[in-house]
């Protein structure tokens, strides 16, 4: 018999081969020195491969992916901060607007608060103190650009402004919501 | 149906498990990531390609078709990544084609002796430089070995994420064994 093919041995090694080709190569194997000593060094490759050199990834891949694929979400704290001041500002430009430090309706409440102890006459007055503070406010830097630049805005102006403040603060309250409640898009 | 350990880890991701992403990844990131080096040769562009394969699995996760097998799904998205990025900077990395080898000496040999000593020594530095050898065959052997012996493929999914036939993967890993071979036992790293 002629010396074997790689090819045969390797189909030999797999188990590949019919039981009588098998056979007539293990026979051969037997008598051929040089097919033995192939057969050894593919036994011997085939354990080097089947064990294979790893090179351990660097860390950096996990965190830079975890990183780039789940982007920090917003935490309800500050969506809650971002509410709060959403609402104080859009009350405080109805209570501008209409001004309501002279509506009829808000003195009485403001009366009514005062003679009562209940707590719905106790939160009346707290935002009334509230909106009597930020209309305050308003009403100095309002006083600040007349004297600096000498000029008069008007309170229309700064009521005009706390209102597109507030929708853009409503806006972000949105967008963050959104991000929330859709965790990370996959 | 019933669910393997991969796909369960899927299903947790899609409801937006962010700990089953980084297990997932965990798992494979080092098959991978040394796929993807042994292919480009590179540090840094492995580091880069194995970024990008996992983004790319993340995006594309909610098509991932339970009836098959993920790590097949994903080593073939791995695989077109890698050969994409070949063609489109054209790097050709063969370089054993005759004598170049067998000048190229065994640098780096684990220091390790066991219990029978001078055996296992030898045995590792044939691993060691037959897995160096891997790394000069000509890209169209060493891929099929890569998957075959680094990410444990069967024949049939070979074939199924080259896009080969059966016959052709086999005959090329086969082929690719006696480059192997050749070039082991002139250089004389046979033990």
């Amino acid at each position: 018999m002629e010396c074997l093919r790689d090819e045969k041995i390797q189909h030999y090694l797999e188990k590949s081969l019919s039981s009588v080709e098998a056979s007539r190569i293990r026979d051969h194997l037997i008598v051929c020195k040089k097919c033995q000593l192939k057969y050894q060094q593919y036994v011997q490759m085939e354990n080097g491969l089947a064990d294979p050199v790893y090179t351990e990834p660097p860390a950096q891949i996990v965190k830079n992916v975890m990183k780039r694929i789940y982007v920090k979400l917003p935490t309800y704290s500050s969506i809650f901060a971002l509410i709060a001041a959403s609402m104080v500002l859009l009350v405080s430009w109805i209570y501008i607007y209409f001004d309501f430090s002279n509506n009829s309706l808000i003195q009485a409440l403001k009366l009514t608060s005062n003679s009562t102890y209940n707590w719905i006459g106790q939160v009346i007055k707290i935002i009334s103190n509230i909106f009597s503070s930020v209309y305050a406010i308003f009403k100095s830097i309002n006083k600040f650009f007349e004297i600096i630049f000498n000029v008069n805005i008007g309170i229309e102006i700064f009521g005009f402004s706390v209102l597109i403040l507030s929708m853009i603060l409503v806006y972000a309250i949105y967008l963050l919501l959104v991000k929330r409640s859709g965790k990370q898009k996959i | 149906m019933l669910l393997d350990d991969d796909q369960v880890l899927i299903e947790k991701i899609l409801d937006g498990s962010k700990l089953s992403f980084e297990e997932l990844m965990k798992k494979y990131n080092k098959k991978i990531y040394n796929f993807v080096i042994r292919m480009v040769r590179n540090d840094e562009v492995a580091i880069e390609l194995t970024q990008d394969f996992f983004i790319k699995i993340f995006s594309v996760l909610h098509k991932y078709n339970f009836q098959y097998k993920f790590s097949t799904w994903a080593y073939r998205i791995c695989y077109n990544l890698v050969i994409d990025h070949i063609r489109k900077n054209q790097v050709y990395v063969d370089s054993l084609n005759g004598d170049n080898i067998s000048q190229k000496r065994l640098v780096e040999s684990k220091n390790f002796i066991s219990e029978d000593g001078f055996d296992n020594l030898e045995k590792d530095e044939v691993k060691t430089y037959l897995w160096k050898t891997v790394d000069q065959i000509p890209m169209k052997y060493r891929e099929l070995i890569l998957m075959r012996y680094l990410q444990e493929l069967k024949y049939d999914e070979i074939a199924e994420i080259s896009g080969l036939p059966v016959g052709t993967v086999k005959n090329r890993i086969f082929k690719a064994k006696e480059l192997l071979r050749k070039e082991i036992e002139k250089d004389g790293m046979f033990a």
